[in-house]
């Protein structure tokens, strides 16, 4: 082995991390050659000089700490963020459950057919489409017996249409814009803001996010929704819609979102927001994000 | 794929795991002694890496609350010590990178024990007994820190995960999601450059 190739080999075999038939040509080398031991007495020396820079953390720090972390944890322990994940997707089943409505409906419908059918022949039914065909989902208004022993029954028929398609499709985006804000369905809002927040960068799917994030009412989607503004944050506008979540938002996990976008980069704009949350805001993560932004741009903490 | 020899043995434990697993299903108190299982490793990574209480206070709060909020998307797939000092390193390198462009740092920071002063972390004999040995201490730990600032953030890293934290280079790779090969050839790069620094002192 050439003195070059053993000094390759010197730190790692100072630390161990040669295969061991490295370490034994290295170990052969060095024991003939006292250019190349110089070297690794020099090795150790040096490890041993940063052996004493090290830095220990005081327990006072790891005290402050802690505490600072079991607040935080606290705070979005009401609703940690995952539980919310957890909620929004039982929320995807509840919306099933709309399904079974109509499933439920649709039983009566039978009930009511069995019970035509059981009606002496010739009286017949006067609707064709009393057993809905596939797809067909009916939602029964009235169902009334008469003295004659037939059912007359009021019933909606919705009809299930599936489309497929690329997201960029205007088609496609313009449901999901719409699903983003189905009234009864938070799973269905959590879905789809999730599949347009990949689509931010058009103006129209960026107003939806911001509408969802300060006006959903489930946290879930409005999580989403800040995932999906996160590109933008440096938009005006978006920044006011964070700003707005970040001071209003009941939610811990949205806040901490919030406030972790908004302080991502420097805006002195926000110093009036960031003071004043200082002083009122409970979960003390955001508190400290917000001093730290403050101390970044050199604003005192506090409101004078 | 993971061994005993790559993540440091002990560190891959059924207990951690039942831990982990707890703390996934809600468990607060899980959660609580997995942090004090690893946090003051993080916190003495974070410090010795930004010199800075108060910057190690940040990364410890951003990298355990990552770890709250994301512990249910954790598969198993590493060690949880792997999972965690990913996201603790990812903290730290960008904390080096963003200092890499503004380099105004102030000497003396405040704790809650008061000011505490970076530049003296270093292990000193008493004054009283060797004053001036106390002094090339003092300007050996100096030097020291200029070097370690004249590593690469990724070099800084491996250099510190290896030369004070212990870990195995392996181990290292796969925490920085790159191979041994890599994180051996950073190791070697950043010890050249302690070398060609330090060299006259050593």
């Amino acid at each position: 082995m050439t003195c070059d190739a053993v000094r390759k080999l010197i730190p790692l075999y100072y630390y161990g991390e040669l295969t061991p038939e490295e370490e034994d040509q290295a170990e052969a080398h060095v024991h003939e050659c006292a250019a190349c031991a110089r070297q690794m007495e020099a090795a150790r020396t040096l490890a041993g000089a940063l052996d004493r820079r090290r830095m220990e953390a005081p327990a006072s720090l790891l005290a402050d700490c802690r505490a600072d972390l079991a607040a935080a944890v606290r705070g979005a322990a009401v609703e940690p963020a995952w539980r919310l994940w957890l909620a929004a997707a039982g929320a995807t089943l509840a919306g099933f459950t709309r399904w079974s409505q109509p499933l439920g409906a649709a039983a009566l419908i039978a009930i009511g057919f069995f019970a035509a059918r059981l009606v002496p022949a010739g009286l017949g039914v006067s609707s064709a489409s009393l057993a809905p065909s596939e797809g067909v989902f009916v939602n029964v208004r009235s169902a009334q017996p008469d003295s004659s022993g037939r059912v007359r029954i009021a019933y909606d028929e919705t009809t299930r249409r599936e489309v497929f398609g690329p997201i960029d499709k205007p088609e496609i985006q313009k449901l999901l814009l719409v699903a983003a804000q189905e009234e009864d369905d938070p799973g269905v809002r959590v879905e789809s803001v999730g599949l347009l927040k990949e689509r931010a960068g058009s103006d129209e799917v960026r107003d939806a996010l911001m509408n969802a994030l300060l006006h959903d009412s489930n946290p879930g989607v409005r999580l989403k929704a800040l995932e999906g503004l996160k590109p933008l944050a440096a938009k005006p506008p978006v920044r006011l819609a964070l700003s707005q979540a970040l001071q209003f938002d009941d939610n811990d996990a949205v806040r901490m979102q919030a406030v972790d976008l908004l302080t991502a980069r420097r805006d002195e704009a926000m110093v009036g927001v960031l003071q004043n949350l200082v002083q009122k805001e409970d979960n003390s993560y955001v508190r400290l994000k917000c001093e730290k932004a403050l101390k970044e741009m050199n604003a005192s903490i506090g409101t004078f | 794929m993971q061994d005993a020899a790559g993540t440091a043995g002990a560190r891959v434990s059924p207990e951690v795991d039942s831990l982990v697993r707890a703390a996934q299903r809600g468990d607060q108190d899980a959660f609580e002694q997995l942090v004090r299982a690893y946090d003051q490793s993080v916190l003495r990574l974070a410090m010795n890496l930004l010199r800075s209480p108060e910057d190690a206070r940040d990364v410890y709060q951003e990298a355990f609350l990552r770890v709250y909020r994301n512990l249910h998307s954790f598969r198993f797939d590493c060690s949880f010590h792997t999972w965690l000092y990913r996201i603790v390193t990812n903290i730290c390198l960008d904390q080096l990178r963003k200092r890499k462009v503004r380099k105004e740092e102030p000497a003396v920071v405040e704790t809650s024990e008061g000011a505490l002063d970076r530049t003296e972390g270093f292990e000193e004999e008493s004054a009283a007994a060797n004053p001036e040995r106390v002094t090339w201490n003092r300007q050996l730990g100096q030097r020291i820190d200029d070097a370690l600032e004249e590593l690469t953030p990724r070099e800084r890293m491996v250099f510190e995960l290896r030369h004070y934290q212990g870990l195995r280079l392996r181990n290292i790779g796969e925490i920085l999601g790159t191979s041994e090969e890599a994180a051996k050839n950073c190791f070697f790069r950043a010890t050249q450059k302690m070398r060609t620094l330090l060299g006259d002192l050593v």
